[in-house]
Order: C-alpha cells, then sequence, then structure tokens
C-alpha cells in the first residue's frame, strides 16, 4: 500500500494486485486441489484481458502465505521428467475463511471524495479551474471506457470475463455521469 | 337514476366537445329523415288526395255523357236525361253543355274542352276554386293543372277559337282527372270516321285536353251548333261504394248511349299521377338512409378509437367499457331523434313545393297533415340508422379489457400482405395511396360503398330522366308534363343531396384518413417522399375506391330503377355513363386535394416528436 | 464488413454549419433551441454530441438533416446549402444524402422488417426486386436475416433499432444522423447496436450521433458537448488501448 504521504504512483511498474487474491485462491481449492498453475489459469480465465496486467508471480507468493497462516497444506507431488510440483488442499480453518469471505456483503468503497476535494481547492485557492479539470478528468474517463468497451465487444457472448467488463463499463459510466453534473454545477457558479 | 344522469352529462359533454362531428352527423341523418318525411307525406296526400277532393268538392259518383254522333245526330240528351231517375241516384247536377276549342296564347296552343257553368254552386260537383273568382261573362276558369302547364294565371287574357277570354280563377274538381291524364269527353280518337257536321274535326287521340270552365252564353259564342255539342251529368248515388255496379248496369256500347266513369276510376288515376313521385322520393330516402349509416360509420369508427382510449381512464373513477358505449349510444340517440325532428319540421315545409299548384290534388294547398304514423315511422328510422352505426363499435367497446385500451394498439393498422407486394412495383403516389387504404380497410369499404350509393342513385336518376323526357312534351300541344317537371325537380334535390352528402363524406374520411396516416406521411418525407407525391397518395387512398364505387354503382343503379319501376326497362346512354364514370374520380379527386395537401406539409420533425409523447 | 463510402469529387466537409439559430415561440415565450452552433464533419469522422435534456441537440440533428428549417444560419451537405431547399428538393436530397436513426425507432408498424428496410429504396424510384436484394442485404450485415419477415411487433427493442439502422443504410447515404439511438434499449440491446455503430464507423461511413450515453460517445473520434443551445466543449478520442484497464478494474497499481 502506498505509504499516506507519497504521491500517489501513476506508473505500474510491478504490475497489478488483487486485493482480495488470497480469498479468490482459497475459493478455487474448495472444489479439489490444484497446482499453482493451474490456479493462476483459472483466475485467468476469469478476469478475461484484464489478467494480463496481473503480476505473475503474486499467486506463489500468496499461495506460501496461506500455507504459512494454515489455510492451506501442501505437498510434493513427483513427476516422471519436470521438477517436482507442489499440490496445495484446502484446510478447514481456509474453507471457514472462504464461508466467511462468500457470506461477506461489504461493497468496495467508491472514491468521489478525493476528486470532490480536489475541485472545491481549485476553486477556493484560485488555483485552477475546475471545469477544466472536470473536462480533462472526463476525457481520460471517456478513453478509458473506449477501451474496456472495444475488450467488452470482442469477449464471445456470455463469456464470464465479459461480465467483469461489463461491470467496468457501467461502473465509469456512472463515474461520467456524476462528472457531467460536477460540470454544469462549477459552469453555473462560475456564471455567477 | 343516477347513473343515467351521468351517461345524460358525459354524452352532453361529449358532443361540446366535438361539434363540428355533431353537426356532420346531424346532416347526414337530417337529409335522410327529411327525404323520407317528404315521401310519407307524400304518400299520405296521394293516398287520399281524390277523397280530399271530392269530398270538397262534392265530387259525383258517377260522372254520364253523351256524345253527337259521326253520323251527324246530336247526343242523346234524353238519355243522359234519364239516368237521373234511376232508383239509387240520390242527387245530381246538369246536363252541362261541353265543347272542345283550342286555347292560344303568346304564340302556344292546346286543345281543350269547355264546359259551360252557371255562376251559382251546384249541387254535385262544385269545382273549387283555388285562386281567383268562379265563372261570370267573360270570365273563364282554368283546371288547375292545366294552367300550371300552360302558365295561365288569375287576369291573364285566352283566346279561344279566336274569341279572347279573361282567366278569372282557377279551380280544381274531382269530376276529371288532372291534367294531362285528362279523357276526352268530346268526340276524339275516333280515327278516319268524318266529324260530324258542325262539329270542330276531333282531337288527336294522344292529345290530352285542357278543362276550362265557362257561361252557357260565352260557351255558345264559341262557335259550335247546338247539335254538335256534348253534355255531361254529375250523378251523386245513395251507395258510392255501388258506382262501378251502376256504371256498368246502364253503360251500353252502342256510340248513342251514355258512357259512364265510377269515381272509383277516377280515384285510380289520380292516385297513379304522384305514384312516381312518391316511389322516387322513397327511393331517394332509402339511398340517402344507407348513405348517412356510411357516413355515421366512418365517424363513428373515428370516435371509438378515440373513446376506447378513454376507457382505461375512466375505469379509474369508477366507470367501465359499457358505460362508454352507453354514453355513446345515448349521443347517437339524442343525435338521431333532433334529426328526426329536424327532418318532420323541413319535410313539413317544404312539402307544399311539391303538391302545390299545377297539382290539381286538393290535398295539398298548405295542409300537408303529419299524422302520427308518418312522425312513428320517421323517428324509428332515425333511431335505427343511429343504433345500427353505433352497434358494432359499441359493441367492442364494451368488451375492451383496460389493458388493451390503454395501450395504443386498440386499433394497429391493419396488413394486407397481397397489397404491399403488389403495392411496391406502382409507382410512388400510387404505391403510398394503396398503402394507405390498405391501413384501414373497413375505413376503405365504407368509402367505396357510399360512392357507389351515390352513383346507384345518380344512374337512376338519370334513366328516370331519360324515360320522362320521352313523356315530356304533351301530345302535340308542345306544353311540358307539369307531372314530369315536378317528378324531374324531386329527381334533382335527390341528386343533389345525395352528391352533397357524398362530397362531404369524402371530405370527412379524407380528413380522417389524413389525421390517422400522419405518423406514416412524416416518416415517408423523412425517408425521402417529396410532399407531393405523399399528398398525392392520400388523395390516391380515396381516388381508388371511389372509381371502384363508381363501376359499382352503375349497374346498381340499372338494379334500382328497373326495381323501382318493373314496367320500365332503364336506358341510360353510355356516353353519360363514361362522363358519370370519369366524373366520379375526378370530383373525388379535387375535393380530396386540399386536405390531402394540408396534410403533407406539417412539419416533418414536429410529428416524429410529438410521437415519443 | 460495411462498404466504405466511394470517394466523390468534393473533398470537403460533408457536413458543414455556421451560426446555425433556431428559435421556438415569439416574444417572451421565446425558446432559443440553437443560439450559434458551427459545426464541421468530415467524411468518415463519427461525432458525438452530447449535452443535458433540452440543450437542443435533437434540434441540431432535425436541422442538419433537412427535416427542419433553421431560423437563421447555414447548412452545408456536401458542398450544397440546403438551409433554403424547397421541401421538395429535401426530400431528393434527404434519399440520397442522408440515413436517419431515430430514437423511438420509428418503423412502420404493418410492415415486415425486410419491407421496411426497401422502403427509402423504394422511393427513390429503385426496382423492386433490386430494393429487396439491397434489403435483404442490409439485414444481413445487421444480423436479422431470420427476422425479414417478421413485423415490428414481434421484434424486440434492440432488433428493431437494428432494422432501423439497416433502413438507413438503404440508399448508401453520405451520413448517417442518429437521435438517441440507445436511449429506448436496454443494455444488451445497447451491446448490440454499439457494435453494429462500431462496425459502421470502421468501415468509413460518417456518422452524427446525439446521445446521452456515455458509451456511445466513447465510441466517436470527436465528441461534443452542448448546453443551452451552444457548443461548450470539444475533445478529439484516441483509440488506443488503455494503459490504466487494470486499475480501472478495480485491481491496484
Amino acid at each position: 500500500m502506498p505509504e499516506a504521504v507519497a504521491a500517489p504512483s501513476r506508473e505500474p511498474s510491478h504490475g497489478y494486485q488483487l486485493r482480495v487474491v488470497q480469498e479468490v485462491l482459497l475459493a478455487l481449492l474448495a472444489k479439489e486441489p490444484s497446482h499453482g498453475y493451474q490456479l493462476r489459469a483459472r483466475l485467468q480465465l476469469a478476469l478475461g484481458p484484464l489478467a494480463e496486467v496481473l503480476n505473475a508471480g503474486h499467486v506463489y507468493v500468496t499461495l506460501n502465505r496461506l500455507e504459512k497462516a494454515g489455510l492451506v497444506t501442501s505437498e510434493r507431488v513427483g513427476q516422471a521428467d519436470r521438477p517436482d510440483r507442489k499440490v496445495y488442499e484446502l484446510t478447514a480453518a481456509g474453507r471457514e475463511r472462504v464461508m466467511d469471505w462468500l457470506a461477506d456483503t461489504s461493497w468496495p468503497k467508491p472514491a468521489p471524495a478525493e476528486f470532490h476535494l480536489k475541485l472545491v481547492a481549485a476553486a477556493a485557492a484560485g488555483l485552477g479551474d475546475p471545469v477544466r479539470i472536470v473536462d480533462a478528468q472526463r476525457h481520460e474517463l471517456l478513453e478509458g471506457l473506449g477501451a474496456v468497451q472495444r475488450a467488452a465487444l470482442a469477449e464471445p457472448e456470455g463469456s464470464v470475463a465479459g461480465l467483469l467488463l461489463e461491470g467496468v463499463v457501467l461502473r465509469l459510466q456512472a463515474d461520467l455521469r456524476w462528472l457531467e453534473a460536477c460540470a454544469q454545477h462549477w459552469t453555473s457558479k462560475k456564471g455567477r | 337514476m343516477g347513473r343515467l344522469v351521468l351517461i345524460c352529462r358525459l354524452a352532453a359533454r361529449d358532443l361540446r366537445r366535438r361539434p363540428g362531428e355533431a353537426v356532420l352527423l346531424l346532416l347526414a341523418i337530417v337529409a335522410a329523415t327529411t327525404t323520407l318525411t317528404l315521401g310519407l307525406l307524400l304518400h299520405g296526400v296521394t293516398s287520399h288526395p281524390y277523397d280530399t277532393t271530392r269530398a270538397q268538392t262534392a265530387g259525383p259518383d258517377v260522372v254520364a255523357n253523351v256524345t253527337p254522333l259521326p253520323s251527324g245526330q246530336p247526343a242523346d240528351l234524353a238519355a243522359l236525361r234519364a239516368l237521373t231517375r234511376v232508383h239509387g241516384v240520390s242527387k245530381y247536377s246538369g246536363p252541362y253543355p261541353f265543347v272542345q276549342a283550342v286555347a292560344r296564347r303568346d304564340g302556344h296552343e292546346a286543345a281543350v274542352q269547355v264546359e259551360g257553368r252557371d255562376s251559382a254552386p251546384a249541387a254535385v260537383d262544385r269545382p273549387k276554386v283555388t285562386e281567383g273568382s268562379w265563372v261570370r261573362g267573360g270570365g273563364i276558369v282554368v283546371e288547375r293543372s292545366f294552367a300550371d302547364a300552360f302558365d295561365l294565371h288569375t287576369g291573364d287574357l285566352v283566346t279561344l277559337n279566336g274569341r279572347s277570354f279573361r282567366v278569372v280563377g282557377l279551380a280544381v274538381t274531382a269530376a276529371m282527372s288532372p291534367y294531362p291524364a285528362t279523357f276526352c269527353l268530346t268526340p276524339c280518337g275516333l280515327g278516319t270516321l268524318p266529324p260530324p257536321k258542325g262539329a270542330p274535326p276531333p282531337l288527336d287521340p294522344e292529345a290530352h285536353p285542357g278543362l276550362i270552365w265557362m257561361t252557357p252564353a260565352d260557351l255558345g259564342s264559341l262557335g259550335s251548333q247546338p247539335s254538335a255539342m256534348s253534355y255531361i251529368l254529375n250523378l251523386k248515388l245513395a251507395d258510392p261504394a255501388a258506382a262501378p255496379a251502376f256504371a256498368n248496369d246502364h253503360s251500353s256500347a252502342s256510340f248513342s248511349a251514355p258512357s259512364l266513369e265510377a269515381w272509383q276510376g277516377l280515384s285510380r288515376d289520380d292516385a297513379n299521377l304522384v305514384r312516381n313521385e312518391q316511389r322516387a322520393l322513397l327511393t331517394g330516402s332509402l339511398l340517402l338512409s344507407l348513405l348517412a349509416l356510411a357516413s355515421i360509420g366512418v365517424l363513428v369508427g373515428g370516435r371509438m378509437a378515440d373513446q376506447i382510449r378513454r376507457v382505461g381512464l375512466l375505469k379509474a373513477v369508477g366507470g367501465t367499457p359499457r358505460l362508454i358505449a352507453a354514453v355513446l349510444l345515448a349521443e347517437y340517440m339524442a343525435l338521431a331523434l333532433i334529426a328526426a325532428a329536424l327532418g318532420l319540421a323541413i319535410g313539413w315545409v317544404a312539402a307544399p313545393l311539391l303538391t302545390s299548384p299545377g297539382a290539381g290534388l286538393i290535398g295539398s294547398a298548405g295542409s300537408a297533415r303529419i299524422t302520427t304514423s308518418t312522425v312513428e315511422v320517421v323517428v324509428a328510422v332515425a333511431l335505427a340508422v343511429a343504433a345500427v352505426a353505433t352497434f358494432v363499435p359499441a359493441l367492442r367497446a364494451s368488451r375492451t379489457s383496460t389493458v388493451l385500451a390503454l395501450a395504443d394498439s386498440a386499433r394497429p393498422p391493419r396488413r394486407m400482405h397481397w397489397l404491399i407486394v403488389v403495392s411496391a412495383r406502382l409507382p410512388v403516389p400510387l404505391m403510398l395511396g394503396l398503402r394507405v387504404a390498405a391501413r384501414r380497410p373497413r375505413r376503405t369499404a365504407l368509402c367505396v360503398l357510399s360512392v357507389a350509393i351515390t352513383v346507384t342513385g345518380i344512374i337512376a336518376v338519370l334513366a328516370a330522366h331519360v324515360q320522362l323526357s320521352a313523356q315530356q312534351v304533351v301530345g302535340s300541344s308542345g306544353l311540358s308534363n307539369p307531372r314530369a317537371d315536378r317528378l324531374n325537380q324531386v329527381l334533382l334535390v335527390i341528386t343533389v343531396m345525395l352528391i352533397a352528402l357524398a362530397a362531404v363524406n369524402a371530405v370527412f374520411i379524407t380528413w380522417a384518413t389524413v389525421l390517422d396516416a400522419r405518423h406514416s406521411s412524416a416518416l415517408e418525407r423523412a425517408l425521402g417522399a417529396t410532399p407531393h407525391e405523399v399528398s398525392a397518395g392520400l388523395s390516391a387512398a380515396q381516388v381508388l375506391p371511389a372509381l371502384a364505387g363508381a363501376i359499382l354503382g352503375i349497374p346498381g343503379g340499372i338494379l334500382l330503377f328497373n326495381a323501382v319501376s318493373p314496367t320500365r326497362s332503364a336506358h341510360v346512354p353510355p356516353g353519360w355513363i363514361v362522363a358519370v364514370l370519369v366524373a366520379t374520380p375526378v370530383v373525388i379527386a379535387l375535393l380530396t386535394a386540399i386536405p390531402a395537401r394540408l396534410g403533407a406539409r406539417r412539419p416533418v420533425a414536429e410529428i416524429l416528436q410529438a410521437e415519443l409523447a | 464488413m460495411m462498404q466504405a463510402i466511394n470517394s466523390q469529387v468534393h473533398g470537403g466537409p460533408v457536413v458543414r454549419t455556421r451560426g446555425l439559430e433556431k428559435h421556438f415561440g415569439q416574444g417572451p415565450g421565446l425558446v432559443r433551441a440553437l443560439d450559434g452552433v458551427d459545426l464541421e464533419v468530415a467524411r468518415g469522422e463519427t461525432v458525438a454530441v452530447m449535452g443535458p435534456s433540452g440543450c437542443g441537440k435533437s434540434t441540431l440533428l432535425h436541422l442538419l438533416g433537412g427535416l427542419e428549417r433553421p431560423s437563421a444560419g447555414e447548412v452545408w451537405l456536401e458542398g450544397r446549402r440546403i438551409d433554403r431547399l424547397s421541401e421538395r428538393s429535401l426530400a431528393r436530397l434527404r434519399r440520397h444524402a442522408v440515413g436517419f436513426v431515430f430514437q423511438a425507432f420509428h418503423l412502420m408498424e404493418e410492415l415486415t422488417a425486410v419491407e421496411n428496410v426497401e422502403l427509402p429504396a423504394l422511393l427513390a424510384g429503385r426496382s423492386p426486386r433490386a430494393a429487396r436484394r439491397r434489403a435483404m442485404e442490409l439485414l444481413d450485415q445487421v444480423g436479422l436475416t431470420d427476422r425479414a419477415e417478421h413485423l415490428p411487433s414481434a421484434l424486440s427493442g434492440g432488433e428493431r433499432q437494428r432494422v432501423a439502422i439497416a433502413r438507413a443504410l438503404s440508399n448508401e447515404p453520405l451520413v448517417v444522423f442518429a437521435d438517441e439511438p440507445t436511449g429506448n434499449l436496454d443494455s444488451g440491446a445497447t451491446r448490440d447496436v454499439l457494435r453494429l455503430l462500431d462496425r459502421l464507423r470502421a468501415g468509413g461511413q460518417t456518422l452524427v450521433i446525439v446521445t446521452h450515453d456515455s458509451r456511445i460517445a466513447a465510441t466517436a473520434d470527436r465528441l461534443v458537448s452542448m448546453r443551452d443551445g451552444v457548443f461548450v466543449e470539444e475533445t478529439k478520442l484516441t483509440h488506443g488501448t488503455s494503459r490504466h484497464l487494470g486499475e480501472l478494474a478495480g485491481l491496484e497499481g
């Protein structure tokens, strides 16, 4: 997690991480024990084009952590012409953790507060035109929306990854609607 | 009771909301009821005209006359007088002398029969003077229908056999059928036999002599020898019903014996005179009723669509679809009653025009009576017309569910697959027009029907006119036949009413079509149709059915004419038929041009945006 | 793949307006739907016009397509000035230069899908056979061949709009004007229409789309924002892949 005082980084140099990747891996093991690479494959399937941006090594690091926490157990399986692979299995504690996670209804937080305060500060300090800031942000989001949309349209009908992309599209739409409202508000404020 | 009041209030409010349509409907039914009233009044007049004339003129039960023989032997006056003493005779008047003469006036001449009468009223056959006064020295009285044909009025001068007389009055009588159905009392039609000595040449058998009364002294100055005079005797019997038997018993085939005519025969002849008019009026009334039905069908169809949409809303305040149907029925019944009253009033006012001077019927003269049966019939017909026209839509409204009513698809356009396929091959205006017509087949059918009824009427009238023209000139006198004139007038009035109603129908149907098709018209223009093409299409949607209606109406008119007058077969010159076939679509095209043009000129965007609401 | 528009002699903008104004009413009730709008649309460009309702976007489209006359200003369609043309010439122009797609679809209820699509061709005077052939081609391109003989009432909203788009393409128009094409559609139907519009754009069709749906706007080359009858902002959009895809999806950087 970036420190509170450090500036938010805009360049993802290490790839993206999934905040709940621990719970996801546990859930993927609930059905049957699996190899590490199998888990990664299933994750990629679920994320579709977004899987590419995921940090490759993260999966194994997390599995180790889970083992240390006693939520999974691992076993080495010998293979004829390949190095040994680990097979991971869910423990009872792990299963409980999965069930808790599935039953949890907390929703990822929306975050309009930051942008909102940005606009207020710009207007109050006279450092920038809020409308310009909104327009710039809108441009960014529209470009993003366009890209996600293209990816979504490329997915076959009924694909599960397509569902994820649809979710992104709709969130962006909602954000853009809010930005439109911001633009209207700050324009009329200027007009006074 | 409260429900009834509610229905009445809703009906009244609805009528006030659309006054134009209410007036249109009223006009349609009034046209039908007026002609019906006229027909019935005429029927009332014709069924008892002779009786009325008889009663008012103390008409004879039997008319007997003797004429001089071709051999020169004078008329057998004694034999005539002998009839007055026959058992069963209660009263008599005459014998009165009779001669024939030639009347001249303004270059026209006509054959007349002149009867010599005292100025004192007779016991039997007192001709009723309708204008001026009775005979006096130098003054003659002319029978009314002949006066009408010969254009004679009180105060005019007429030359009879070279002598000038002044007309002092016009009168009607029951002893003789009115002109031109008069029969010869003086020798006429004796063919090749030479006339008796001293007698004027016999009248042409085709001649229909007029009837004139004058004093016996004036009669003597006309130049006929006393031995060449005929005589007429009017008899009243104790038992008027026995008149035909009496006439039979006392007639004989010999020339010299008196010839007798019972009043029943005269009555029959009389009735025949106006039978044609009556027939024409009743037929015309039938056609107008049908046309009224068609126009109501269109009006009601359009209103129903609007009403059905309100059903859903009214249900929310406790109204039901049946209530709506009841309201609509109430509206049209009310209109029908008003129309019936108006029709009766107009008919009563207009009746004298048909039965007045020249008719020779005394039943007229402003005394056209509206009997209760007439009122009943007219009201019944008006209500029936309204009920029939609203029955089907009212039934549909009462059965419409609320859901369907609120959805706009309560009256979706119909689809006629073959018509759409065929229309694709036609030029654009025809294609658009056919498709517009196909959207509402019921309305298109009503258009065809409306024109077919009108053309049927026109063709029947033309056939009647052709037949009348043959009868127009009476004999050799060159005078017009007042009966034929009257009939022509009646036919003209009916034709005008038919055409007027059909024209109103056409305009109204076009308006309804334009409104109904405004969305698709706007869309077609958005897709590239020019306003001209669209308005031509809207016109074509009326003109094509009109052509079909005209084609149907021609055999229809001929059939109708043959049905109404079975003795005649219709003959209409082909040139007129072609003229009607060509004129009908042209007239419809002209009538529909303006609404069609207006409909095609509204801003497209406005219409398309409005459809979103 | 949609056919690219054949290049014509005129190389300038397909649509051009200058000082476009539209007023409704008068006196105290005067509404300025458009208050001076300048716009140029190049060949093959997709322009999205966004703005709140009542800002005049639909009016702009109607004026561009010749469905209404401006109160002031000029409208040029491929070098031809159209704001002064007669209704008849405008209708003729609409046949070949313009295709319309409406929010309410505006299909003829009593015609089947293929009959709806062939209508502009029939109005332009093409033979019934040629019109029918082209209509079936277009229906194939929008993926509705098996629905050709269905009435609009038997089609879903998305299918109806796709039929409307096919109809708009019937006479190979210079520009397609779409007024809130996804306004009445659910998300699935919107996706279908989006795909279609994207393919049109890729095929070189000039599009002017009025919308308040940012998903449509995101597919455009140029985005114009309107407010109270005037343009207030203009953005050009690239069509690259976003580097921040993961961030947008909720993955942490």
